[in-house]
């Protein structure tokens, strides 16, 4: 079975680069993109299997970048997780309501991730 | 009539005699009605009584003239007359009678009785020929007017023919005299009564313009309006022209006008630019006095700045009255007069009243100025602070998170064995981290609770689960010191509906204090008893105990403490953030130590009644059949949608709760959700999006049944259809046996059909 795809949009340097060595430990291949025209772009072109994205963005923020990638065809079944700042409770209902599959709490648990991130790419098959 | 009766009666002396007598009295008595008649029309005028009076006695004493003297300061001066003429009425004017023997009214004057002079040219202590001479009479009788003992006036007649007057006379003359004293008292009474009457109506006028004054500056914080009735009452009882309010500037010194009443826009506009000073002008000098001070006529006189525009506009007289307030100049209030004159003591008295409300809203105003500014400032530098501590716990945690991630990715082996040394390093900078993040989370969360921000987030849960959980965070370092930790709780303790995490929340850093202070070989223990209406947690430890100076402190932010609280590595932050999730919690908080024996921090919750705790998790239905968890907090609700299902074959889990559903729904993943909106803890809305977004319960249908009419929302929100209370079975059913939930009953049919009750 060839590596799962992972798309990590998250412009914070080293939160980007501790998801994706956790993930990339874990045998997953990661797509990187710092804005979000970057994520929508990374993910027309390699149609990853799952999409984690940052909400505060440089650029287009998460929500518009996620409704980019959803409304188009050719991306609209990729799931699509938000990274959401674990004070802010406001965002997770927010980013529910939106349609994002789920939400990752940021920091990040490297111990949970890596199931975290399992459960949502297991859950592409099921009827959404 | 009577003149009938008189003809008729015959030449008998006797007769005569007795006829006359009757006659007189007849016309006594008619005369003494007249008066009385009289007396009764008028109360207040005197003249018409008096007059008749005179009339009536000159006419039954058979005089030829009749007058009536009132008695002044040094004598006595004629009021009224009959049968005198103007010339000698005139000479009476100008030449008064004195209070002295000269003349017979002096003398009845003198003596308060009834006098006579049969003949005034034969009496040698007769003093008034010049009266004499001019009116020719010779007869003279008077009688007193006495009120009180006092001799008020005299009332006497006169004959030009020698001939005295009997005794019947003298007692008529008497009579009437003291029905004279009668009507002047009378009316002097009256007239007495009206001026009080009217000087009360005028201190009620006063008195109620001073109650809407003293209204407007209770109810107004509008001060320009207040002044502007003040000022109007002001001049319209003081029976002035115009005025004016001035307010005083410490500062400055001066005295600027705030409102005008009678006053045109032109002299407005001249006073407004015009530099009252304090010891330059008129009104100055009555602040600086204390005390109001008048200037009955500006004309000729040397004029101040602010006299002199007053003056050009045309007012003659001024009253400054100064408003004062515990010695302090506040401002003065001014009437003024379009022509000379003073004010009597009445107005002045008046507008010092009206003064000290002036003052009064003036410094109102002045405070609440104050108070306004102080709090936009307040207002302003909380909410920086909030922003402030917002934006650097947001700053602080993305580098924070940075080093506790790669901690743990180096500490899971992640890129290759570690020596032990690294290991200890690796776990000393995971910990720091962890314990500033925490550290982070406590001054948000204590920012939030300041501002009013904190939600409660609320459910059911045990409180021994709490307690369980908040121990196993200390478990790890209480065996390490070897610290017993002990827990009981009361095995029928209901359970708790409050914001769990934030309990959790409490109890963790009470143990873990606990633990950080205790000795290594001590104990911590823990303990949840039930009051009634309350639940009581306590955290008691053999510790050093806490110095009375130190017991309050230690609940208080470290920003509010002067001297640390021997603060290992402690937060100073945690109890008084336990102490506010407490308190939002409608709870309190305690704190029972010894120093040298060891502390217990205790907490109480009050009981909240929720239909969750009585009805949750009820579960009927065939065994066999699907599972549909309904989530309603009410009782008929819940009953009624329970009957439709388990008609139908459905196995049915409710839930009082959103939390309760939630728990319900992970643990049995049922083949349907029906929820309600309003619910005691949460929004239907949020369980909605927590069970789409939860991998364990997204995949199942969703179908709101509530009072709240908004099918687009839920519709959005996923659900599958949206039913608006009261729903029938086939409703309910419908939707989901078009889901392919609903079990076949044994005859093949679905269990619904067309036409079932509703």
């Amino acid at each position: 079975m060839t590596a799962q795809r992972i798309l990590v949009v998250e412009d914070n340097e080293k939160n980007l680069k501790l998801v994706r060595d956790v993930l990339q430990y874990k045998g997953y291949e990661i797509l990187e993109a710092r804005t979000g025209e970057q994520g929508v772009e990374l993910a027309l072109a390699f149609l990853p299997h799952l999409v984690l994205m940052d909400l505060q963005l440089p650029g287009i923020n998460g929500e518009r970048a996620f409704q980019l990638i959803r409304d188009n065809e050719r991306t609209s079944g990729i799931p699509i997780v938000a990274l959401t700042a674990s004070a802010m409770k406001d965002d997770r209902v927010r980013v529910l309501q939106a349609g994002f599959d789920g939400y990752l709490d940021k920091p990040i648990s490297v111990r949970a991730l890596p199931d975290q991130v399992l459960q949502y790419l297991n859950r592409k098959d099921s009827p959404r | 009539m009577a003149d009938h009766r008189e003809s008729s009666t015959g030449g008998d002396p006797d007769q005569r005699r007795a006829q006359l007598d009757l006659h007189e009295s007849r016309e006594q008595f008619e005369a003494t009605s007249e008066v009385l008649v009289a007396l009764g029309r008028s109360s207040s005028n005197n003249d018409a009584v008096l007059d008749t009076l005179v009339r009536s006695v000159c006419r039954l004493c058979r005089g030829d003239a009749a007058m009536l003297y009132l008695a002044d300061r040094d004598g006595y001066r004629l009021a009224r007359s009959v049968g005198l003429s103007a010339e000698f009425v005139d000479y009476v004017d100008r030449h008064p009678l004195a209070a002295d023997r000269g003349s017979l009214v002096g003398r009845v004057g003198l003596d308060r009785r009834i006098q006579q002079i049969t003949d005034v040219l034969s009496d040698p202590n007769y003093g008034r020929y010049d009266y004499q001479r001019i009116a020719g009479f010779r007869s003279l009788v008077g009688a007193p007017m006495i009120v009180d003992e006092k001799v008020i006036g005299v009332l006497s007649v006169w004959r030009n023919e020698v001939e005295p007057f009997d005794d019947r006379m003298a007692i008529l003359l008497t009579t009437f005299a003291a029905q004279a004293a009668i009507a002047i008292n009378h009316v002097e009474l009256v007239r007495a009564l009206e001026a009080r009457t009217s000087e009360l109506g005028r201190k009620v006028d006063q008195l109620e313009a001073l109650g809407a004054v003293i209204e407007a500056v209770n109810s107004s914080l509008d001060l320009d309006q207040v002044l502007a009735e003040i000022v109007m009452h002001a001049v319209q009882l003081s029976g002035t022209d115009g005025g004016s309010i001035m307010e005083f500037d410490d500062l400055e010194q001066v005295f600027a006008v705030r409102a005008t009443f009678g006053t045109t826009d032109e002299l407005l506009t001249n006073l407004r630019h015009t530099r009252i000073e304090l010891d330059k002008t008129f009104v100055g000098r009555a602040a600086l006095a204390g005390g109001p001070l008048q200037e009955p006529d500006l004309r000729g006189l040397p004029l101040d700045a602010h006299q002199a525009e007053l003056f050009r506009a045309g007012w003659i007289s001024m009253l400054a009255v100064p408003l004062l307030r515990e010695h302090r100049i506040v401002g003065v209030l001014v009437v003024r007069r379009k022509r000379p004159g003073g004010y009597d003591d009445e107005i002045v008295d008046m507008l010092e009243s009206f003064a000290a409300q002036s003052a009064l809203a003036i410094l109102n105003a002045r405070v609440f100025r104050e108070l306004e500014r102080k709090s936009q400032e307040l207002e302003i530098a909380s909410r920086h602070k909030s922003e402030f501590l917002a934006s650097m716990s947001h700053e602080l945690r993305t580098p924070l998170n940075a080093v506790i991630g790669f901690s743990e990715v180096l500490l899971e082996r992640m890129f290759g064995e570690l020596n032990e040394r690294q290991d200890e390093y690796l776990r000393d900078i995971l910990g720091s981290g962890q314990h500033l993040l925490e550290l982070l989370n406590d001054v948000l969360d204590l920012s939030k609770v300041e501002a009013g921000r904190m939600e409660l987030d609320r459910s059911t849960f045990a409180v021994g689960d709490a307690i369980e959980y908040s121990l196993s965070m200390v478990r790890e370092r209480a065996l390490q010191q070897h610290i017993t930790l002990d827990w009981s709780v009361d095995p029928v303790l209901p359970d708790l509906y409050a914001d769990q995490l934030r309990i959790r929340q409490v109890i963790v850093n009470l143990v873990t204090n606990a633990v950080k202070f205790t000795p290594a070989g001590g104990r911590v223990e823990v303990a949840a008893v039930g009051t009634g209406s309350e639940i009581e947690i306590t955290v008691t430890d053999t510790g050093p105990g806490i110095p009375e100076e130190d017991r309050e402190r230690i609940f208080e932010s470290f920003q509010q403490g002067g001297r640390s609280v021997n603060r290992q590595e402690g937060t100073g932050l945690g109890l008084t953030l336990s102490r506010r999730i407490v308190e939002l919690h409608a709870g309190r908080m305690w704190l029972d130590t010894t120093v040298g024996a060891g502390s217990t921090f205790g907490l109480a919750l009050p009981l909240i009644a929720t239909t969750a705790s009585v009805t949750v998790p009820t579960q009927y239905g065939q065994s066999d059949g699907p599972v549909v968890i309904v989530v309603d907090d009410d009782p008929g609700s819940l009953e009624l949608l329970g009957l439709y299902l388990s008609g139908a074959g459905v196995q049915v889990a409710v839930a009082g709760t959103g939390a309760d559903g939630l728990a319900l729904a992970r643990r049995l993943k049922p083949a349907a959700i029906i929820l309600d909106i309003r619910l005691p803890d949460v929004e239907g809305w949020e369980l909605m999006s927590v069970l789409r977004a939860d991998p364990a319960t997204s995949g199942v249908p969703l179908l709101v049944v509530s009072v709240v009419d908004e099918r687009a929302r839920g519709l959005a929100l996923g659900a599958v259809d949206y039913l608006v209370k009261p729903v029938g079975r086939d409703a309910v059913l419908g939707p989901l046996a078009r889901l392919g939930i609903l079990p076949t009953n044994r005859l093949g049919q679905p269990l619904l059909g067309k036409g079932s009750p509703a």
